[in-house]
């Protein structure tokens, strides 16, 4: 099994890449490889919004750099981790401007979920989408919306599971190890 | 005399409904004695020069606008990218209190409350960097807009022109948006499966164009079986 791991860290973010060690650790702790993309160190060009993926070059954005390695690595994961600082309970820019680009792994025709309308899946399987979202003082409003945002994200991206997690930059690790091994020992990401 | 501040969002360099809305918005204000100032995003913080004039610009307005398409459940990266770099600057700068920050989202689905993590997001990011709320108006069935000025767009948009002919006199007279304005704003603009029958045909004839009719859900990144 595969994962993929979209690091939203800023510039000279110890925090988020002590988390990625673990990741990484608990990761192998159940067998299953790792492959992480340090977003900040990647030339990922901005969603120009033309739906160019869609009806140019349906599948596939039509700015040919990282962000499409990015797309092909995700679908063809298991599990994507998407892990940010929590940034006004979103994702970071860093992390937004990979997960913009995404949008070519569904289709432009309509489905409706849950009585509300989405795309339609363009693969037959989709990974399993991991949010973890690091934050420096606690706040259960942004925690909430990140969360929130995670599990919409999962429905847009058709994630036949999704969970997420918050860390506070100054836990231990022992509390940091806890939250991430529940997250990857949960019985839909063992089946 | 209030001056208002226009930040535009959506990526696309023209014909974004953002641009449509948020133009409505301030022709209103205008009208209400109010000086107005438009800034498109994406260009706005391309390079340090243009920084500067974005970041001076967001510091001397008394109100400041958002308008915002959703991209992937939140705010479009450029618009996150500007949102931090004015949380950096507000940490080293002097800030004038009574700044009021509001968003209009609009989005490709029908249903307006697929904007609602993103605005949660636009009221976090205005508390954290010291703008008084006031509130945000969600779009549903953006699509259908497209660049167009509301004026010419007539029966379909008058929930939308309403919602934001409140809008500007609760902005002009100091006030936060009305429950009144953000219920107009969620309207739908047509039955849910017309819009769907427009999109889909609008997608389909545009991949026509390109030739690309019988790949559109062509699945190339399809490496495992
Ligand atoms: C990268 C990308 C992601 C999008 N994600 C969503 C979404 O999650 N939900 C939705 O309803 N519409 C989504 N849309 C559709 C846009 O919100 C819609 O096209 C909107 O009307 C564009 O507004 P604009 O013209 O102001 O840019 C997305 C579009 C793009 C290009």
């Amino acid at each position: 099994m595969k994962a993929v791991i979209l690091n939203g860290s800023n510039k000279d973010d110890s925090v988020l890449f002590n988390v990625q060690k673990i990741i990484y650790d608990e990761l192998g702790s159940i067998k299953w490889e790792a492959e992480s993309f340090i977003l900040h160190e990647i030339k990922i060009a901005a969603c120009q919004g033309d739906f160019g993926c869609w009806v140019k070059t349906p599948g596939v954005c039509i700015m040919k750099d990282d962000g499409q390695d990015i797309a092909g690595a995700f679908i063809n994961s298991d599990m994507t981790v998407l892990l940010s600082p929590v940034t006004f309970g979103g994702y970071s820019a860093e992390l937004k401007k990979a997960v913009d680009r995404l949008i070519c792994i569904v289709s432009p025709l309509f489905t409706k979920i849950g009585g509300e309308f989405h795309h339609r899946k363009r693969y037959s399987r989709y990974p399993i989408l991991i949010g973890i979202g690091v934050i420096e003082k606690a706040d259960e409003e942004s925690g909430e919306i990140f969360k929130k945002l995670v599990s919409r994200n999962a429905i847009n991206f058709h994630a036949p599971h999704s969970a997420s997690e918050i860390i506070m930059s100054n836990e231990d690790t022992e509390i940091i190890q806890a939250k991430i091994r529940k997250l990857f020992r949960a019985k839909e990401v063992r089946q | 005399m209030k001056s208002l501040l226009l930040l535009i969002g959506s990526p696309k360099p023209s014909d974004s409904t953002s641009e449509s809305l948020g133009n409505y918005l301030i022709q209103q204000m205008s009208a209400r004695n109010c000086e107005t100032k438009t800034l498109f995003i994406r260009p706005a913080i391309s390079t340090d020069e243009r920084r500067e004039v974005f970041l001076s610009a967001t510091d001397k307005a008394d109100i400041i606008i958002l308008a915002s398409p959703l991209y992937v459940d939140s705010l479009p990266y450029p618009v996150t990218k500007a949102m931090e770099m004015i949380a950096r600057h507000r940490q080293t700068s002097e800030n004038r209190n009574g700044q009021q920050f509001l968003c209009i989202v609009n989005c490709g689905f029908p249903e307006a409350h697929h904007n609602d993590t993103a605005i949660a997001i636009c009221r976090k990011f205005a508390g954290e960097v010291g703008f008084e709320w006031a509130g945000g108006l969600a779009l549903g069935g953006g699509e259908a807009i497209i660049g167009k000025s509301l004026d010419k767009l007539g029966f379909m948009v008058r929930n939308i022109t309403k919602s934001l002919d409140l809008t500007a006199d609760d902005l002009a007279n100091g006030k936060v948006l009305s429950h009144q304005a953000v219920t107009l704003m969620a309207k739908p603009l047509m039955p849910a499966w017309i819009y769907k029958l427009i999109g889909e045909f609008s997608f389909k004839r545009q991949a026509k164009k390109h030739q690309v009719y019988k790949n559109l859900e062509d699945c190339p990144y399809q490496w495992k079986s």
